[in-house]
């Protein structure tokens, strides 16, 4: 877990600029301005990249923080 | 005609809000009741007065869609005050800016901030739910139908915030017209998920509660489905999206499986959407008209509407003006030109706005004596339709929200290593328009690319950097982006 937290760190870094340290698993939407709609599709794309899986439409509906996100990327790999 | 309090756009509003205007936010369940709705916007409007603000102030807004700033926004300007709503995230950025080009007098947020240097300038600084700020009601401030009413923050050429000045006529004139353009009944109820910072979000708020119906508030649409969801649990007859939010609907939601059987019609607005995602909502929700509109902020809201009537006929079509707008498409000298040649779309009528704050010069061009030049350009056909063909180049739609070229170019020139730069604009399947960036870099200098990218605001999608040998220009000595990637020599991304 702690290792896909680092890289899912990683990533909110480069799709939001966001200081990879200030991202913990309680982190939702509101804590990170540009973690909109349309920031959460490019996590999202960047996430499947970096781990080489895909998400379906329920999953992004269900990221809603954090934790879910390693959570559903755990459920994956 | 003197200044009565008949004129005062708010105070008509609420005058018609019926019992079916609720306003409800539907992440958290809280409902404003039809009954306490009048009460609340005249009392908060009145506890604005009682901290000594006069009709006339202006007040910075840092809106979030809600039902408490919605009522807020209505409240100040039922009060006779000049709101400046903005994204509460903006305000809390950028509040020394926006102060400083708005003369704003005081600053409201729903929720509590501590503004640095507000203190010292004697602005006051308000926070709080309209129903904790209670006061005896008042009756609306009365205006003329001239009198400025809101400012609309939009991007400006030089890439500094502007201010479009709507008055509390424009703001009747434009809601009027768009009522009846999309035959609104008096029990309708809007899901919002667009802010109302933005005119095409208050249109919405404006002509619901106008007409006697009411609005859902909802801010997370990053979770399409919730909001798909919320419009079935909560019966709404309107949902209003920018391209951006139907290609999102198309591609990432359960659009297809989530019954919805309450809709009666979908706004899109906000730039062009493809006419192949207007076939594919059609074909994934059927039973809503689809209304396909054309506005700008300088025209306070909308501008022309595709009757869904004639979608199938004229799919691509921005539709006709409003019924109180005249349209003309001219060429460079201001002769009109007959159906099917392009030109500059101009527009006359009660809801042309009064021009920029501040910006005089810049208001005379763009709002010649009455005529609004759009910047877009369009032909009409044989049966006075609007085909909107692209636009005169100085900004670009991303998200819906206009981002001027002049404002990209100005922040990347800025970054060490960068000579030059020139920004153009690229279709992107979920933003709209992304940024193409051209540069050409001082010599000898490295990580230019990664600089760059990394300064760029992370609302901006940029789509590619390119390094050219040199930037093409017009005799003018402008950037020619028609000619930008005939230049390009190097491709690093």
């Amino acid at each position: 877990m702690e290792n896909v937290l680092v890289k899912v760190q990683e990533v909110f870094h480069e799709a939001f600029g966001t200081d990879a340290q200030l991202i913990s698993l309680e982190t939702t939407p509101s804590d990170v301005p540009a973690w909109d709609s349309v920031g959460h599709l490019d996590l999202a794309s960047k996430l499947e990249q970096v781990f080489g899986i895909s998400f379906d439409v329920d999953d992004l509906m269900e990221m809603e923080n954090v934790r879910e996100i390693v959570r559903i990327i755990n459920s994956k790999l | 005609m003197g200044a009565t309090p008949g004129n005062n756009f708010s105070g008509r509003l609420i005058n018609r809000l019926g019992e079916h205007s609720y306003l409800i936010d539907a992440a958290t369940g809280e409902t404003i009741l039809p009954s306490d709705l009048h009460r609340l916007i005249c009392s908060f409007g009145a506890s604005l007065l009682s901290t000594g603000l006069k009709p006339g102030d202006r007040i910075l807004m840092g809106c979030i869609l809600s039902p408490a700033s919605s009522i807020a926004y209505l409240g100040a300007m039922y009060a006779g005050l000049v709101p400046v709503p903005v994204e509460e995230a903006v305000l809390v950025a950028s509040s020394a800016d926006l102060l400083k080009g708005t003369g704003a007098r005081a600053v409201w947020t729903e929720r509590s901030f501590r503004f640095d240097g507000i203190p010292e300038t004697g602005v006051l600084a308000l926070h709080g739910h309209p129903a904790e700020r209670r006061a005896d009601p008042l009756p609306p401030a009365p205006c003329e139908e001239n009198d400025l009413a809101v400012l609309v923050a939009t991007s400006g050429s030089t890439g500094n915030p502007r201010f479009v000045m709507v008055s509390h006529g424009n703001l009747t004139a434009n809601t009027e017209a768009i009522i009846r353009s999309q035959d609104l009944s008096s029990d309708e109820r809007a899901m919002l998920i667009l802010p109302l910072s933005y005119c095409f979000g208050a249109s919405v708020l404006h002509t619901h509660l106008y007409q006697g119906g009411g609005v859902v508030f909802d801010r997370r649409f990053m979770f399409p489905d919730k909001v798909l969801h919320a419009i079935n649990k909560y019966e709404c007859t309107t949902f209003a999206g920018v391209p951006t939010v139907y290609n999102i609907l198309l591609r990432r939601s359960n659009i297809c499986s989530i019954a919805m059987p309450s809709l009666r019609r979908f706004l899109q607005a906000g730039g062009p959407l493809a006419p192949q995602r207007v076939v594919e909502m059609r074909a994934a929700v059927p039973q809503p008209r689809f209304y396909v509109m054309y506005g700008q902020t300088e025209a306070t809201a909308r501008i022309s509407c595709l009757d869904p009537e004639h979608l199938d006929e004229k799919l691509g079509s921005a539709g006709r003006p409003l019924d109180n707008l005249t349209v003309r498409i001219v060429d460079e000298d201001g002769k009109d030109l007959p159906a099917g040649q392009v030109g500059e779309i101009m527009v006359k009528g009660p809801s042309i706005t009064l021009g920029y704050l501040n910006e005089p010069e810049e208001s005379l061009r763009v709002f010649d004596q009455g005529w609004l030049r759009t910047g877009d350009l369009a032909h009409l056909d044989a049966d006075g339709y609007i085909w909107i063909d692209g636009r005169k180049g100085t900004f670009l739609k991303m998200r819906g929200v206009r981002v001027s070229f002049a404002e990209v170019e100005a922040k990347v020139a800025a970054v060490p290593g960068v000579y030059e730069c020139a920004a153009a604009a690229v279709p992107h399947p979920e933003v709209g328009e992304a940024l193409a960036l051209y540069i050409v870099p001082d010599q000898g200098a490295g990580d230019v690319i990664d600089r760059v990218r990394h300064s760029l605001p992370v609302y901006w999608t940029c789509e590619s950097i390119q390094i050219v040998t040199e930037i093409p220009k017009t005799a003018r000595g402008k950037v020619s982006r028609a000619s930008l990637p005939a230049k390009v020599i190097g491709t690093y991304e």
